[in-house]
């Protein structure tokens, strides 16, 4: 029993993260049919830019929570605006073009952005310094629980249902959406397809960015190439919630989290990934368009 | 209809190609010979995303099984290399039309997707040794030099013609699919899959079929890769690869044969050229990915191209 | 297009043949640098670089070899095959005599037969069985055989501590889980008892499922064989979950990065390996990791670079001993050393250019990050 629960909270920690990351994809696909796969790159650099924020102005010693928040927001900022400036450099051009243009400059900005973290930062594993955060250890039912991942657990969750209040019940969020649907019909309403396309790239990465400091501050080592690592999985988690799909994103990733988890532990840790994915595969049989993805025949 | 560049371009590089080897050192000519093998496999990846239609992202696996059947049946049972071909490309093919089942159910990304998920269960399987038969992580080493008609193909260069042969080989083939009737209907489907549904078109089978072909090309390139290395290994067949492939054919032109060896050649030559960036050229190449899609977003050489 | 196509060749030509001018100078002695200058494991290939071109400057500021400058040539093989195979090609057109180099086993494998083919010597601290099995005579691994490493491991669990349950984790790269298999076959021949063989993804980070799945094993230690970047958080993850067994790492898990990521959970943590660049005792260590210091500003990043470093160092010796270049003759100078001084200890290769002669040593991991070495003990 002990055991059970201990891996449904590995489960969660892990899915909470996954979850923050596959927002920022779906919303992106949502409003552009654009898989982002520079997306897990830039959560990463969001890691990156905390960690010099932290080690800066830091000094390295015994840190209060606001200057873990100050990493946070400044990880946001920066992000966010390379979000923006991605959006305008790369992918603003191709609107029009085969939508496949757009995934290919995609990967290349994936490239660019993972080897820019290479040559800013290096190729080695940046440390995070230990002690950011309160080290409790709660012991549930043979179970423990870290107050980090109690964090992460419950940061994901208000942030997930802020985005969700934010898309469904704001007049900018009912302009997302119309823009989901249809991009000219939206824009004869007289609403700023630029600006929604734009908030889209500030809200994704600006969540990613906190996914990837989580990633950063409980693991406490980040490295160049980890943003395809996870970048992949979050993009599966969208995939498998149904992609442009908020709460799909959020059940997704979770489910992700607790597949792994439950593969590794009770099956076989030797085909660990291959039974999620065949897991994954199964799902997507039953469901062709994720677990809440929408029957609509596709525009190509 | 395509104009007569787009036709025969692919051809006319071909004939180009052939002069290579007189003019390149030993390591120059492997590039090329490499170029050859890839365009092989992106060819064959052009038969199902470009005509075909379908986001396949797990290309890499029907290139790996070629390898792999190249390498364990020279390897472990010393079968000559030319008689593993056949068998290469027929397993590929199968495994092709076995994962096609469930993923031509699927549409555009989750298919993507799906493909992907083949992709990382084919990977994990060689890594684990299966069947005791693809040698875990180390993968296969120790392949034999080909032997053609009692000659031995040791040389870079014998090892270039035997790959731009092959090439040659695939390229005719790709033109003929474009004339035949299996390529007409590929076209219908992907324009409009309604449509051709209602004009007699078995969509399952003609995208089924669709697989199995670009699988058995794709093994057909294993074999090759597999004797130009000598080794084969898990690493070569990962999903990166796969989404290397999926990018040479957007990057070059879908559906078309110069726009694919222009694909290959930009993904895969170019960073050859970078080596004197050192740490900088994946940088650079990214950009230079970006550049392209925004200046050329139909592909280097589009199979209809709106202006000259 | 063909227009294009024509000026890229002419470009191609005209990388292919550098230096074509400087024919003045007697030329120089050429040594090639086959590493993973990008992609995952860059720090470990450009750390390679570096030390080969530092030794190759200190040689040229003393007036070179046998009267020729030493250059350096390097190819990026990303730790891939095919790219080491065009990298074997590329530096054997280049004309070196030797390479120093790859990291990784695979890229190592890949590229081998290609060099011995052309008669090129390679020394890498790869370490896969299968650089052996074919009986290369060109090859030098420059790093400990799994085999040594695995029987010191296995002695050191069953017979030093008394483990008496004991997991094996490993990633699936070919360097790692050739390590573990040895390691459990090892511990199966002293009757040791291997509870279970568990795999991890290597930087998925999350390796709390597995490590729950051994602590309802009740295990009493815990072998991990992958990567440092794994092993300290599989370290942290057994103190977050409460696993009593004590961890024990394979070589590659030594960095001093251990220690800053698994935190106040690192000490305790058990690690085999021969010592450490920043540990080496010998004068000739101290005096190159201050060289390298100085110049790069930066530690090397792990003992590969020293292992690496003493291939560059042999070679450079056989060049000089035998006052040639000629392949065969360096080929048997390194096959038939008494000794050579290494960095990294005293060290012979015997016929199959395996390294023979490597002080493995078990370290514990202080509570101030510091290592302690805990067997064999000291004096």
């Amino acid at each position: 029993m002990g055991t059970f629960i201990q891996q449904m909270f590995n489960g969660l920690t892990v899915g909470g993260i996954y979850a923050l990351i596959a927002l920022g994809y779906t919303m992106v696909y949502g409003v552009m049919r654009l898989i982002n796969f520079a997306h897990g790159d830039l959560c990463i650099l969001g890691a990156f830019v905390g960690l010099t924020f932290i080690t800066s102005f830091g000094g390295g010693g015994h840190l209060g929570a606001a200057m873990v928040i100050f990493a946070f927001v400044a990880a946001v900022l920066v992000v966010a605006a390379a979000g923006v400036l991605l959006e305008l450099a790369a992918y603003r051009p191709l609107r029009k073009a085969d939508r496949l243009a757009a995934v290919v400059s995609a990967l290349g900005a994936s490239m660019l952005i993972e080897n820019g973290i290479m040559l800013v930062w290096s190729p080695q594993v940046s440390v995070f310094p230990s002690g950011l955060l309160p080290t409790t250890t709660y012991h549930i039912a043979g179970a423990s629980i870290s107050f980090v991942q109690v964090m992460i657990i419950a940061v994901s969750f208000v942030l997930m249902a802020a985005l969700y209040l934010f898309v469904n019940h704001t007049r900018f969020g009912t302009a997302i959406r119309a823009a989901a649907i249809d991009q000219d019909a939206a824009r004869l309403m007289g609403i700023n397809v630029n600006r929604v396309i734009a908030s889209v790239f500030v809200i994704g990465p600006a969540l990613g960015a906190v996914g990837g400091l989580f990633v950063g501050i409980y693991y406490r080592e980040v490295y160049f190439t980890m943003g395809w690592t996870y970048g992949l999985y979050a993009f599966i988690a969208a995939i498998l919630g149904g992609i442009g799909n908020i709460p799909g994103a959020m059940i997704g990733g979770i489910l992700l989290g607790l597949f792994n988890a439950f593969a590794a532990g009770y099956l076989s840790s030797s085909w660990q990934d291959a039974i999620t994915f065949a897991l994954l595969i199964g799902i997507l049989l039953v469901r062709p368009t994720g677990i809440l993805g929408e029957r609509v025949a596709e525009k190509v | 209809m395509q104009n007569l560049a787009t036709k025969y371009g692919g051809a006319l590089l071909w004939i180009v190609g052939l002069g290579l080897p007189l003019a390149l050192n030993d390591a120059w000519v492997a590039i090329a010979a490499m170029f050859a093998i890839y365009s092989v496999v992106a060819l064959s990846e052009d038969i199902i995303l470009g005509r075909g239609g379908m986001f396949d992202m797990g290309h890499a696996v029907y290139f790996g099984i070629g390898a792999y059947v190249t390498g364990i049946l020279n390897v472990n049972y010393g079968w000559p290399i030319f008689a593993t071909m056949p068998v290469a490309m027929l397993l590929a093919a199968a495994v092709g039309a076995l994962l096609a089942g469930p993923l031509i159910r699927l549409r555009g990304d989750y298919l993507l997707v799906a493909s992907i998920g083949f992709n990382a269960i084919f990977v994990l399987a060689m890594q684990n040794n299966l069947l005791g038969l693809t040698g875990g992580s180390d993968g296969v080493a120790g392949l034999d030099i080909p032997r053609l008609f009692g000659f031995q193909l040791a040389s870079q260069n014998s090892m270039f013609w035997l790959d731009w042969v092959v090439l040659g080989l695939v390229i005719l083939l790709m033109n003929n699919l474009d004339r035949s009737e299996f390529g007409r209907t590929l076209r219908y489907l992907k324009q409009d899959e309604l449509a051709a549904t209602m004009i007699g078109v078995d969509p399952r089978k003609a995208k089924t079929l669709a697989f199995a072909l670009g699988a058995a090309v794709a093994g057909l390139a294993g074999t090759l890769f597999a004797v130009q290395l000598s080794t084969v290994s898990p690493s070569s067949f990962v999903f990166t690869e796969s989404v290397t492939l999926f990018a040479i054919v957007i990057v070059g032109g879908q559906g078309s044969v110069p726009g694919v060896l222009l694909g290959t050649a930009l993904m895969f030559v170019l960073p050859e050229v970078f080596r004197g960036l050192a740490q900088y050229r994946y940088l650079v190449f990214g950009f230079a990915m970006i550049l392209v899609m925004v200046l050329r977003p139909q592909g280097l050489w589009p199979r209809r191209r709106a202006r000259a | 297009m063909l227009r294009k196509i024509g000026t890229s060749v002419a470009a191609l030509l005209a990388l292919a043949v550098p230096g074509a001018a400087a024919m003045a100078a007697p030329s120089p002695i050429k040594i090639g640098v086959q590493a993973p200058i990008t992609g995952a494991y860059a720090v470990e290939g450009q750390g390679i670089e570096k030390a080969v071109k530092l030794l190759a400057e200190e040689q040229n500021s003393k007036g070179g070899l046998l009267g020729r400058q030493i250059e350096v040539k390097v190819c990026d093989d990303q730790g891939q095959a095919a790219q080491a195979a065009i990298c074997a090609r590329q530096l054997v057109n280049d004309g070196v005599v030797a390479v120093i180099g790859s990291y990784t086993s695979g890229a190592a494998l890949a590229a081998e037969p290609i060099y011995a083919r052309a008669n090129v010597i390679q020394t890498s601290d790869g370490t896969s069985n299968k650089l052996l099995a074919r009986g290369y005579k060109t090859w030098f691994g420059n790093a400990a055989p799994n085999s040594a490493e695995a029987r010191f491991t296995a002695d050191y669990m069953v017979n030093v501590r008394k483990f008496k349950r004991i997991a094996v984790v490993t990633d699936h790269s070919s360097f790692a889980t050739g390590l573990a298999d040895a390691v459990e076959a090892n511990i199966k021949s002293d009757h040791g008892n291997v509870i279970d063989k568990a795999y991890i993804n290597a930087g998925s980070q999350n390796f709390t499922p597995v490590l729950t799945q051994l602590k309802s094993l009740n295990p009493d230690a815990v072998y991990f064989s992958g990567y440092y970047s794994d092993g300290a958080l599989i370290k942290a993850q057994m103190a977050q979950l409460g696993v009593k067994a004590v961890f024990v790492g394979g070589d590659a898990n030594q960095n001093v990065d251990f220690g800053k990521i698994a935190g106040t959970a690192a000490a305790g943590a058990i690690i085999i390996n021969v010592p450490g660049p920043e540990q080496l005792p010998y004068p000739a260590a101290k005096a190159f990791v201050a060289a390298y210091q100085a110049k790069y500003n930066q530690a090397p990043p792990s003992v590969f670079t020293l292992t690496n470093a003493d291939g560059m160092r042999a070679v450079l010796q056989a060049i000089e001993k035998t006052n040639s270049v000629n392949p065969g003759k360096l080929e048997h100078y390194l096959h038939n050393m008494k000794q050579f001084d290494g960095l990294t200890g005293s060290f012979v290769w015997n016929a199959k250019g395996e390294r023979v002669g490597s002080p493995f040593t078990a370290f514990e991991v202080q509570a101030d990050g510091s290592y302690k070495i805990v067997y064999p003990a000291a004096g």
